[in-house]
């Protein structure tokens, strides 16, 4: 297989009406992150903690929303060639991820086998019960789940060699949010299969037709909040941040800059992505102090070429393959010691 | 002057193109050398024939009184086997503004019955590894012992069965195994040839038309919506006026009704996801236009091939439309089932809840025999469908008939209970989906579960948090 004709293949193959689909419609969807509406509410919202808060004029303030040393730093770059690679690698990847209709399907035939039959619970129940109960624990399994997922992939030591590429980042925009590697993506998807497939079945089984969700704008209510109420800001230089006490509840944006500080004290903090609850649970927790300065990545001093697209996307299955090398020759000696 | 001239050109244009989809009628005669007076070559009375017979054999189905009823049985069987003259139709016949022209099967055709077209195989679905004649003869015989064509103690709806079996092993086969299979081919009922000596249609016409006639649609469907075609069938009382395209006021039970799997094709349709009964008329009737512009010539390779396409078209989208039933059905005894063992529970009066099963597992069972007697052999897909419905619905013992003694009695046996019939249900329904792709997808036990999803989903993307 020559490199030109892999090349020629990814051409061929690649339906490039659906990639540019794909990159205008994260743009244009509300239920995607960086649909235009809720950018320009962060921007807002930016604007007025700028203004009110931090004290600054209009001018100020736009240059610190706008600026070129952030949007167009060479971490920005990389976040914005990540983007499009993954969009177009997710074009092939995709269709390979089992789907939360077929983990659902499956467990619902399961059920059926499991009990021997099929039960409504609720059936004089009003609906509205059932869809907040749908709505309410569809919003804390979703929460918690990415909170551990989280957790893992920075405490699991060959996972967080896939996670180190969103922390690589040393400027932070909405964008930063793509900068993922594809392995973590793919690890982020099947967990929103299998918590979206166990959910939908066993809802579905036991309410029937009943179960449903409360969407705002076809958007599941609770995402939709989170994402007008200044999700991207999470991913910014805007320290926006609550009072102590609201912070032991839910993430402020400055407490998830703070999850990508360079500061050791900082380190695997902060997992949380709406409730700070699952934070204070398993005690990695930090809340804001006003007025701190943070800079974000993986080490204090910027490294020759960590920002280099070849690097971020390879290096990840290099050290892999160290880190098995290295755990299989301490096993070996580990085996050794022990037949003494 | 010149502004009269514009408008009336304009209106003419305009009522020209208010019947723009052709019709299933007005295809000229090509037979080289006809010598008769017909205007028009499409003739397919034999088949509306057997559509009245079939009508009317499903009426006398429901006719029985419990006890053994020679007479019945005689009668279903001239409708079914017999090609006695002065059989009256039965069904359909006038209902309020719905007019019927035809009141007897001989102003259709003469001579015609259903049994020797029925297909021969084996039928492995139904006990007693039966042929396609014997279990219909068999339904037949019991059914005219029944009350009111049920019998409880199987839990069969022979009105149901017999009615759906026959749509499938007489019209269905016969179509696609027959006349859009073996009879295109080069050397059989040519277009060269009047299909019989002095007739007005060609060979390859002829057996187009038969085709045609067996599934059951008007001949005006591509100028009606499937709603339309639907009130047609259900003779509802607004639907003469779609129906009747020559105007004549009335009906014509020969190319004016609609029947069987027309209807049904109909009835999936208006629910806005699938279009089978316009792909499956429009096949029919470019084919048919193939034919006419063939002028009397026998086919070129190249319009065999069209034509076979066109044949493929028709058989793959009537194959869908038994598919879609065997669903629906599938949903409808899942949500019988669900109702009974609540009933069952709350010892609550089953017996209405009990016959609306029976009824619908016997349409479910005539569609998913129908489904195998097409011209496609479906291997394993039948296996598992026979095997997930079974001989006969579950009982409330938990028995099912499984096969028949050697007097031609029922054998029951312990099956899987009720409750564990509802998966087998869901399964079917899966089946029908994964083996078939069917879209319109009505009764889906599964929808709930579908719409969800798309709720929740938001696409599969690389992102962080």
């Amino acid at each position: 297989m020559s490199y030109e004709n892999i090349v020629r293949y990814f051409i061929i193959e690649t339906n490039w009406l659906e990639l540019y689909q794909q990159v205008i419609v994260a743009f244009t969807d509300p239920k995607k992150r960086v649909f235009w509406g809720y950018l320009l509410l962060s921007v807002f919202v930016a604007f007025v903690w700028l203004r009110w808060f931090k004290r600054k004029d209009s001018k100020q303030a736009f240059f610190t929303i706008f600026s070129r040393k952030v949007w167009w730093s060479q971490s920005a770059k990389a976040d914005y060639a990540i983007f499009l690679i993954n969009k177009l690698s997710f074009l092939f990847i995709a269709p390979l991820i089992i789907t939360q209709l077929a983990v659902a399907t499956w467990l619902f035939e399961y059920l059926h086998e499991l009990l021997g039959y099929r039960i409504i619970i609720g059936d004089e129940w009003p609906k509205w019960i059932i869809v907040t109960l749908f709505t309410l624990t569809y919003f804390l399994l979703d929460d918690f789940s990415r909170f551990y997922v989280h957790k893992l992939l920075h405490e699991v030591p060959a996972l967080w060699l896939f996670h180190k590429t969103h922390h690589s980042a040393r400027t932070l925009t909405p964008i930063t949010v793509f900068r993922t590697h594809p392995v973590e993506g793919i690890i982020f998807a099947l967990r929103s299969v299998l918590v979206q497939g166990i959910l939908i079945a066993l809802f579905v089984f036991f309410f029937g037709p009943k179960a449903d969700l409360y969407t705002v704008l076809g958007v599941g209510l609770f995402a939709f909040l989170f994402n007008t109420l200044g999700a991207n800001l999470r991913h910014s230089h805007i320290g926006i941040g609550y009072p102590d006490w609201l912070e032991r509840y839910l993430i402020s944006p400055v407490q998830h800059q703070i999850h990508h500080s360079t500061d050791p004290r900082h380190f695997d903090k902060n997992y949380g992505v709406i409730l700070a609850i699952w934070d204070r649970l398993f005690n990695s927790l930090v809340v804001s102090t006003r007025g701190q300065f943070l800079a974000f990545g993986l080490s204090r001093e910027e490294k020759k070429g960590e920002q280099n697209l070849f690097f971020i996307y390879f290096s990840p299955f290099k050290e892999l393959s160290s880190l098995l090398k290295a755990k299989k020759s301490a096993n070996k000696s580990k085996g050794e010691k022990l037949k003494i | 002057m010149k502004l009269n001239l514009l408008v009336a050109s304009i209106a003419i244009a305009g009522a020209a193109n208010v019947s723009a989809a052709p019709n299933y009628v007005d295809f000229p005669v090509t037979v080289k050398g006809y010598e008769g007076d017909a205007k028009h070559s499409v003739s397919y009375s034999g088949q509306a024939a057997r559509q009245v017979l079939h009508t009317s054999l499903k009426k006398l189905s429901g006719q029985g009184n419990g006890q053994p009823n020679a007479e019945l049985k005689a009668k279903m069987l001239s409708y079914f086997a017999a090609k006695d003259a002065g059989r009256s139709i039965l069904s359909p016949v006038t209902k309020g503004a719905f007019i019927v022209d035809q009141s007897g099967v001989d102003q259709l055709s003469k001579k015609k019955n259903l049994v020797g077209k029925v297909y021969k195989g084996s039928v492995p679905g139904w006990p007693g590894g039966m042929t396609g004649p014997e279990v219909l003869e068999s339904m037949i015989d019991k059914a005219s012992s029944s009350n009111k064509g049920y019998d409880p103690l199987t839990g069969y709806d022979y009105q149901q069965l017999i009615s759906k079996f026959v749509m499938g092993a007489v019209f269905y086969n016969q179509a696609v195994d027959n006349y859009l299979d073996e009879k295109l081919a080069a050397d059989i009922k040519p277009n060269s040839q009047p299909y019989k000596a002095g007739k007005q249609y060609t060979g390859k016409e002829h057996v187009w038309d038969e085709a045609f006639g067996y599934f059951g649609a008007p001949a005006n469907t591509l100028n009606l919506n499937a709603e339309a075609v639907y009130k047609i069938a259900k003779q509802k009382s607004d639907a003469l006026a779609l129906a009747d395209f020559n105007g004549d006021g009335k009906v014509s039970l020969y190319n004016e009704m609609a029947y069987a799997h027309a209807y049904y094709a109909a009835g999936f349709d208006k629910g806005g996801k699938t279009t089978y009964l316009h792909n499956i008329v429009q096949a029919f009737v470019d084919g048919r236009q193939l034919l006419t512009d063939a002028k009397g010539e026998n086919l070129t390779d190249a319009q065999r091939t069209e034509l076979k396409t066109h044949a493929s078209t028709i058989a793959d989208n009537w194959q869908l439309v038994i598919a879609e039933a065997v669903f629906k059905y599938a949903g409808s005894t899942y949500k019988d089932l669900q109702k009974l063992n609540k009933l069952i529970e709350t010892n609550g009066d089953i017996a209405k809840e009990f016959r609306g099963y029976a009824k619908h597992w016997a349409e479910l069972k005539g569609f998913a025999l129908a489904l195998q007697v097409g011209n496609k052999n479906l291997g394993e897909t039948a296996v598992k469908l026979n095997r997930l419905i079974g001989f006969s619905p579950v009982l409330l013992g938990n028995t099912q008939v499984m096969g028949l003694d050697a007097k031609g009695n029922y054998l029951q046996a312990s099956s899987i209970d009720m409750k564990q019939y509802m998966l087998h249900m869901l399964k079917v329904q899966q089946l029908m989906v994964d083996q078939f792709g069917v879209k319109a997808r009505n009764k889906d036990v599964l929808a709930d579960m579908g719409e969800l999803a798309d709720k929740l989903s938001s696409g599969v993307s690389a992102e962080n948090d």
